[in-house]
């Protein structure tokens, strides 16, 4: 029997199919082939990054900017640091700027550097918060909490409820700050999200002493019967559909050895280019493996973790540098990983050509250094895609010079001004053939930032 | 929502939405309904914090069950008092991810050899000041001595330790009972030793096992301890050395030391001899008759020479500190900011229990003490201060936001499991607010004007497009695109002024004033070295500077915390958000505008109960919003079908 | 031209007159309160409930005991550490700033599984000792009234739809909170087909088996409903 609800939902989908030959239907067909196999990976850099000591650089103390320099910085373990003059006997660092490239970086970049032509630099985000929680909410779903709630769906549930629920696992977060919010959204799309991978692998386990797996499978097939009879019964049956999809899912699972996938020992040994060793990025090495490890067996469709902590307000500030360094080291590893995986799915092709990395932070720092010679939280950010969708070697935005404020990076529906997290997402969706108003109030579509 | 079918008609009740004062159960000789259980289920998932159990589900189910009497004697227990804290700690979020090591409180030790060629633990302080230029401001040993150059938070340097003659060694250490090894270090011979005649411990007390024993595994009976670290006296003096530069940097550094012995700074110039109190930072770095006290109780141990182990602790208690997930060998620096965290939760915890008036939440002066804690406040709070404060006559904390004076003397710092009220914790006590946990987690006065903002009045900070041009503006509160916000926030910052920021340390008036003519800019147009730590240049002219963060209200910054507390509890939107909160907890969904009727009611009566949390649990609990809070029906299959 | 003509068209009729007669009063025929009440999904029972509870139903026992009666002497084999799942759980990290999880996932409810499966063989072992393997360990068998979960004695031989029916509705009220009866009615005979069928297959399906196919039936039973939709929301 049809409830209401589904009648309704059969109805309209029944006036879409009545508009075929609409643009939007063609390029949501043609997206929808083209996006088969695609995957995603989000960084969250947590508690804010320095901008100008990678995307943004500055080494001119001018306005209010008062470089990173041999007073503030340990540059003994940050590869790319080059003493350039400043004041007397204090130095601050050389431009990096790649053989090949335009770009401009700050010496954070690690060895990204050396792959200009993979990456697309956003400067001059407007964030317009100086908060933790807003600012790492609005880099992830592109709104602003309301009330200390979260408004909008993340960008890796917004992926996983497009593309993803077929996998066994459409999104996994590892302390990414995703959110799943919505009443149209697939139940399966919400985010797997853990501490850590290896916690993952001990629930999966199931002892052969007592009972079989088939015995097991047979109670959790009735109870996915009930969980749909039940939700029959509902004026409002999402969580319990829900439900009778993560037993599905469940069973799934289980069917599939993920032993592997979700033991930290086995992605160390299956992934050993990871910096394991990291002082900053150890935990983050093993979420980075997790992905691609999790992608080459086509279990999931998106990844999110974080690497952090950049906030630093104090003199921790030191070690800022070297810890943007080693994110954007295993972003770079990561990257070399996927060029040297083929794809599950698409025969030819490698994990790299169809993934999608973007990497956020919740605000920038500010330009001066304060009393305890550290930054500051700043309402300004950049970010970073990898992603063979977007226009690579390849900088927009900026900020003014004096201040490091978001300038306006072009013309807009609502007018000329900078680019926001909002824009950045749309655009993510946008690169997909997805219509970014099906989950965001707010956002454009960058063209200039996509491939032709 | 389900209608009724078409030839029945409607009567709509005027407050059927929510009727108060009624009695929640069905009449007693009616067969419970599955709507009965349900809501008996949900009632007990909030207020036994679990499921009913069957037992429970029988007495629910007799003619004599009296739903509205099991409600009141639930609001008594455990669980609702847990209930409710959950619905703050989620929200404030009352856990450490942070250190507290002041150098005054951390002994790290080194292990030296001995002329019998036994290794020995020797414990020491960074920076201690030491008469001998060789030692002073190092380890009691100089590396000519020791063979290595030993470096706290950092591997020593020196291939080949030499054994120390046993006279050496004698003469400058001192072998002490610690506190934490004796339940009697305050005797004058302790007996009673950790794991032997200490009789009963505090089962959570557990002291990591390297503490209990020596570098050659026999268990420790006393600790060598360098000298002057062992001094027991409450008030030193402020020594001078004669050294008013730094050697040549060609010249040979005396016992073979890597760095230059400490020269003397102004402050202990300006006040040479004079008495200092030892518990504070500045006797660490001017006085060499100040030490960590009796049983070294002004001291914290370590078990090395960095940031290393002291006790065992949990990690994981997600069911309360009765009921540990773990027990993890922890960092001395990670100590006192788990008990500032149980303290926070004890604070709450106690606002539910008695039912006390929930401004205290932001006014009380009240709060809870075991034994680490006592020690804190006795002694520990004292060493974040004063380093620049010292410039404006403060030369250790005077108005602290804890009176020492009304901790509980009896209690000892290794007893943890022992928690006393403090009914005062001193003028300056304002709730949650001046708590260390809640200080240190929201670290700026901007993140604590914020959280008062979105916990206590239910609003953000929400600048949506708003353009940020460049701007000299220093004033955010007339700034382009910063004023939206900051015109609040800047005001709410200005309570928190006169805390300093990642710290407990207040400033009070009489040295700090609000606007202070003391400190001015000069022609260059800045403000002396000691000036800018604590005034704000951009708010400074030839007349005088404001004090960092008080722009935005110099009477806010002289209230102070407690004028927050004050002011935001007066305000209706205080009682208005509380009711938001637990109403949306309770229901299990955000409020909406269907919910006025109910919110408007339970607002009323909350404020009218004098701000009661049993009058707003028991009115919520009773509406029929909570009872029919789910959309589950108790209609059978076939009525599922007809949908 | 037209109105002339519709004019002529309607002057043809005689003029109609409608004649009103006094409305009745409408006679009640039932009296129902209209739910106005705000309506929302079910939610997912907090992490914190669901713990206490199942260490209730493991006894009333602390973490650490229940982790250590869960673990028995197999090791990791039916239960890791409490350590291990607290994150799948949804438990916030106050100290991280992660938030509690308010919905259910497929992790979630694959610990929701491990977890039952512990309780229900551990409790199979115990309350159910009687339906042991010939001489294998027996544990004394706690009376009746002292069981928290299989508080019945188990049938002789094979059991009618009756049979079950009591017995299902003391798991029903322990885990579920109300009775069997008031539950949709294929629910009953859903599980009792599935007891049926894993005891008649038990002891092909995994011959080295702890648990007699009785204790396994009756186990698949319990962690039928230690995870149950209606257990794990409200």
């Amino acid at each position: 029997m049809t409830t209401r609800r589904r009648f309704l939902k059969v109805l309209s989908g029944s006036a879409i199919a009545a508009l075929t030959g609409s643009p939007l239907t063609a390029l949501a067909q043609a997206a929808t082939k083209e996006n088969e196999g695609e995957f995603f990976v989000f960084i969250h850099a947590s508690g804010g990054w320095d901008v100008t000591l990678w995307s943004d650089p500055r080494n001119e103390a001018k306005g209010i900017v008062s470089p990173a320099s041999t007073d503030n910085t340990d540059k003994g373990q940050v590869r790319l640091w080059a003493d350039a003059p400043l004041d007397g006997a204090t130095k601050t660092f050389e431009l990096v700027r790649p053989r090949g490239s335009n770009l401009v970086f700050g010496p954070g970049i690690g060895a990204l550097a050396e792959v200009p032509d993979r990456i697309t630099v956003i400067n001059g985000l407007a964030m317009n918060t100086v908060a933790h929680p807003d600012g790492s909410t609005y880099s992830a779903t592109g709104r602003h909490p309301q009330g200390g709630r979260v408004a909008a769906s993340s960008i890796d549930t917004m992926l996983a409820n497009e593309l993803g629920t077929g996998q066994l696992l459409p999104t996994v977060s590892l302390r990414f700050p995703s959110a799943f919010v919505g009443d149209n959204l697939d139940r399966r799309a919400v985010p797997l999200a853990v501490d850590d991978v290896s916690s993952v692998g001990r629930t999966l386990f199931r002892s052969q002493m007592f009972d079989a797996n088939a015995e097991r499978d047979k109670v959790t097939a009735l109870l996915s019967e009930e969980a749909s009879d039940l939700a029959k019964r509902s004026t409002y049956p999402g969580v319990l559909e829900g439900m009778d999809l993560q037993y599905q899912s469940l069973r799934r699972m289980l069917g599939t050895n993920l032993q592997e996938v979700f033991t930290a020992n086995s992605l160390k040994t299956l992934h050993p280019q990871f910096n394991y060793k990291a002082r900053f990025g150890a935990g983050p090495a093993v979420n980075a493996s997790f992905a691609v490890e999790a992608m080459k067996r086509n279990i999931v469709r998106c990844v999110s973790f974080t690497f952090g902590s950049f906030d630093t307000h104090g003199n921790n500030y030191k070690t800022h540098a070297q810890n943007q360094q080693e994110l954007f080291d295993m972003v770079a590893t990561l990257l070399r990983a996927l060029d040297a995986t083929p794809h599950p799915t698409r025969t030819g092709k490698k994990l790299s050509e169809h993934t999608h990395i973007l990497v956020v932070s919740e605000f920038c720092r500010t330009p001066q250094i304060n009393l305890a010679m550290g930054r500051d939280h700043y309402p300004n950010n950049s970010a970073l895609v990898v992603s063979p969708r977007f226009r690579t070697n390849f900088s927009f935005g900026r900020t003014d010079v004096e201040q490091l404020l978001p300038m306006a990076a072009k013309s807009f529906t609502d007018g000329s001004r900078a680019i926001a997290p909002p824009d950045v997402l749309a655009t993510f969706l946008g690169a997909f053939g997805i219509d970014p108003r099906k989950y965001m109030r707010d956002g454009e579509v960058v063209r200039e930032l996509l491939k032709a | 929502m389900r209608w009724p079918l078409l030839f029945c008609s409607l009567v709509l009740a005027a407050g059927v939405a929510f009727t108060r004062g009624a009695s929640s159960a069905p009449p007693a000789t009616a067969p419970r309904t599955l709507d009965d259980y349900r809501h008996f289920r949900i009632a007990s998932i909030d207020l036994l914090g679990r499921m009913p159990t069957r037992g429970e589900v029988a007495t629910f189910e007799r003619a004599d069950f009296d739903f509205d009497r099991w409600i009141e004697g639930h609001l008594q227990g455990p669980a609702y008092v847990e209930r409710l804290t959950r619905i703050y700690m989620d929200l404030l979020r009352l856990e450490p991810n942070l250190n507290f090591s002041p150098a005054p409180a951390q002994l790290f030790r080194h292990e030296v050899l001995q002329d019998d060629g036994k290794s020995v633990y020797v414990y020491y302080r960074q920076n201690q000041r030491r008469a001998e230029p060789s030692i002073d401001g190092e380890f009691c040993f100089a590396p000519d001595e020791t063979g290595v150059v030993i470096r706290p938070n950092a591997p020593s340097v020196g291939a080949t330790p030499k054994a120390l003659p046993k006279k050496l060694l004698e003469a400058r250490t001192v072998l002490v009972h610690p506190w934490w090894l004796y339940r009697d270090y305050r005797s004058p011979h302790p007996l009673q030793r950790f794991g032997e005649s200490w009789k009963d411990p505090d089962p959570q007390y557990r002291p990591v096992e390297t503490l209990l024993n020596e570098a050659d595994g026999k268990p420790t009976i006393a600790v060598h301890v360098c000298r002057e670290e062992a001094q027991t006296q409450d008030l030193g003096h402020v020594h001078t050395s004669g050294r008013l530069k730094n050697a040549p940097a060609d010249e040979k550094l005396p016992g073979g030391r890597s760095k230059p012995p400490p020269i003397d700074k102004p402050f202990a110039l300006q006040h040479k001899g004079e008495p200092i109190s030892c518990d504070t930072r500045s006797a660490l770095e001017n006085s060499i008759d100040c030490g960590c006290g009796v049983g070294l109780e002004r001291c914290i141990p370590n078990d090395g020479n960095g940031a290393t182990n002291a006790f065992y602790f949990p990690n994981k208690m997600p069911l309360g500190p009765g009921q540990p997930l773990d027990l993890v060998k922890q960092r001395a620096e990670r100590w006192y900011p788990y008990w500032w965290s149980r303290e926070a939760v004890h604070f709450l915890d106690d606002l539910f229990e008695k039912d006390r008036d929930f401004r205290q939440i932001l006014v009380g002066r009240q709060s809870f003490v075991n034994g680490p804690l006592a020690q804190f406040y006795k002694t520990m709070q004292r060493t974040s201060c004063c380093g620049p404060e010292t410039a404006f006559g403060m030369n250790e904390e005077l108005a602290p936001l804890f009176e020492p004076q009304n901790v509980p003397i009896d209690l000892m710092p290794h007893d943890v499991e022992t928690w006393r009220m403090v009914p005062d914790r001193g003028p300056r006590a304002a709730g949650i607010l001046t708590t260390p946990m809640f200080l240190q987690k929201y670290a700026t006065a901007r993140a604590r004007g914020a959280v008062l903002y979105n916990a206590f009045l239910c609003k953000s900070f929400a600048a949506e497009n708003a353009q940020l041009t460049p701007s000299t503006e220093p004033n955010l509160m007339k700034r382009p695109g910063c004023q939206t916000c900051h015109a609040t926030l800047e005001p709410l910052a200005a309570y928190f002024a006169r805390i300093e920021p990642s710290s407990t340390v207040f400033l009070p008036a009489t040295n700090f004033p609000a606007v202070s003519a003391a400190c001015r800019k000069d022609k260059s147009g800045k403000l002396n070295g000691n000036c800018n730590a604590l005034y704000d240049v951009a708010f400074a002219d030839d007349k005088g500077a404001t004090l960092r963060s008080a722009y935005g209200s110099i009477a806010h910054a002289d209230a102070a915390a407690t004028g927050a507390g004050q002011d935001i509890t007066k305000m209706p939107e205080f009682a208005e958000c509380a009711v938001q909160r637990v109403a949306s907890s309770f229901l299990g969904r955000p409020t909406n505008a269907d919910d006025a009727p109910l919110l408007t009611a339970l607002d009323k009566e909350f404020v009218a109960s004098g701000f009661r949390m049993k009058t707003l649990v028991r009115g919520i609990i009773r509406s029929s919003e909570y009872r029919k809070a789910n959309n589950m029906t108790s209609a059978p299959a076939a009525d599922a079908g007809a949908k | 031209m037209g109105i002339a003509l519709l004019a002529a068209g309607c002057a043809a009729r005689p003029v109609e007159r409608v004649v009103g007669t006094p409305a009745g009063a409408l006679v009640a025929r039932e009296t129902i309160d209209q739910d106005t009440t705000p309506k929302a999904e079910l939610r997912m029972v907090p992490p914190e409930v669901y713990m206490r509870t199942y260490l209730q139903l493991f006894g009333g026992l602390l973490p650490d005991a229940a982790q250590q009666k869960a673990r028995g002497a197999e090791g990791n084999n039916l239960f890791d550490t409490w350590d291990d799942y607290v994150s799948s759980l949804g438990f916030p990290d106050y100290r991280l700033d992660i938030p509690r999880q308010t919905q259910t996932n497929a992790l979630m409810v694959a610990a929701f599984e491990r977890l039952g499966i512990a309780l229900c063989d551990r409790a199979a072992e115990r309350d159910l000792a009687m339906l042991g393997k010939a001489g294998g360990p027996k544990a004394t068998a706690l009376p009746v009234q002292e069981r928290v979960i299989f508080a019945f004695d188990p049938a002789p031989g094979a059991m009618d739809e009756a049979q079950f029916a009591t017995r299902f509705d003391v798991l029903h009220r322990t885990f579920l909170g109300y009775p069997a009866a008031l539950a949709p009615k294929e629910r009953a005979p859903r599980y009792l087909a599935l007891y049926r069928d894993i005891a008649a297959t038990h002891a092909k399906t995994l011959p080295k088996s702890k648990l007699t196919p009785d204790q396994a039936a009756w186990a698949a039973v319990c962690y039928g409903l230690v995870r149950h939709p209606e257990f794990h929301l409200y």
